[in-house]
């Protein structure tokens, strides 16, 4: 499903990439219950061998929501937001592999202080330095 | 609450803002839970170099506890942040009660302007950080 213009909600015209809030929005939305889940398991209860368990668990809800969903357009925070991880240049999903690498490419958004976090709030295309490396954009979904 | 509708960048740095100022204001509470292991900067870490936006996370927290000198020291950046912040807050809380028109996507030309402006400061914060580690 190509992305194709602005979608407007309740009458106001949005923007045409979504703001850097509601992609906060959306990553809190997917990762603090698994954080807390996993803070719990692995800080609280230290039972060894669910270490081990919630790990890969963890890891595995990484791999099945960022870079599988995420790849697919939306993650699950990005769903319940109404909003999509799309290629700029073909307006379509970008893949697993290549969200996989736009997660590598956060490197580059961390070794700045996490200042590359921030630029969606000021850049044209809200895009992060890995978006900008990946030429990918966040817009709104068709609705 | 987050009102679906376009935001303009200081609509989005108030914000933003506002959010640190609220976690910088329980940073330290969080600290002494941590054993006093903050956010360390990655460039720093790695290299000993630090980024322009080395102490903002510092500077913040002074600045939310009153500590003005600390924060001048430390990062002068976060006081812009806070000026530009306090600045465009009632614009953001008038638009909020529909009592002022929604935000335009500046030209390109401000666009350009702006980023030049933004890019001098940043340089001039690294400048300061790299003087506060004794480089320069």
């Amino acid at each position: 499903m190509a992305y194709q213009g602005t979608p407007s909600y309740s009458g106001v015209p949005a923007s045409q990439y979504s703001d850097w809030i509601h992609r906060v929005g959306a990553y809190l939305i997917e990762t603090l219950p698994a954080l807390i889940v996993f803070y719990i398991f692995v800080f609280a209860v230290r039972v060894a061998i669910l270490d081990i368990i919630v790990y890969l668990a963890f890891l595995g809800y990484v791999i099945y929501n960022r870079w599988i969903l995420g790849g697919q357009g939306q993650s699950i925070g990005k769903k319940v937001l109404g909003m999509m991880l799309l290629s700029e240049e073909t307006g379509q999903p970008i893949g697993t592999l290549n969200a996989f690498l736009r997660d590598i490419c956060h490197i580059v958004d961390s070794i700045i202080c996490y200042v590359g976090y921030l630029f969606p709030l000021w850049d044209a295309k809200r895009q992060t330095l890995a978006d900008k490396i990946m030429k990918t954009v966040v817009v709104p979904a068709q609705q | 609450m987050i009102i679906r509708r376009m935001y303009s960048v200081p609509e989005n740095i108030t914000m933003f803002s506002a959010g640190a100022a609220a976690v910088g204001a329980v940073y330290p509470m969080i600290m002494a839970h941590t054993g006093g292991h903050g956010l360390p900067c990655p460039l720093r870490s790695l290299t000993g170099v630090p980024c322009p936006f080395c102490g903002l996370t510092t500077a913040t927290v002074a600045l939310t506890h009153g500590e003005w000198g600390t924060a001048a020291k430390t990062s002068p950046l976060a006081y812009l942040v806070a000026i530009l912040a306090v600045a465009t807050a009632p614009v953001l809380v008038a638009r909020l009660f529909g009592l002022a028109p929604l935000p335009r996507r500046a030209s390109d030309p401000t666009r350009r302007r702006i980023s030049r402006v933004m890019i001098v400061i940043v340089a001039l914060s690294w400048l300061f950080q790299l003087r506060r580690y004794g480089f320069v």
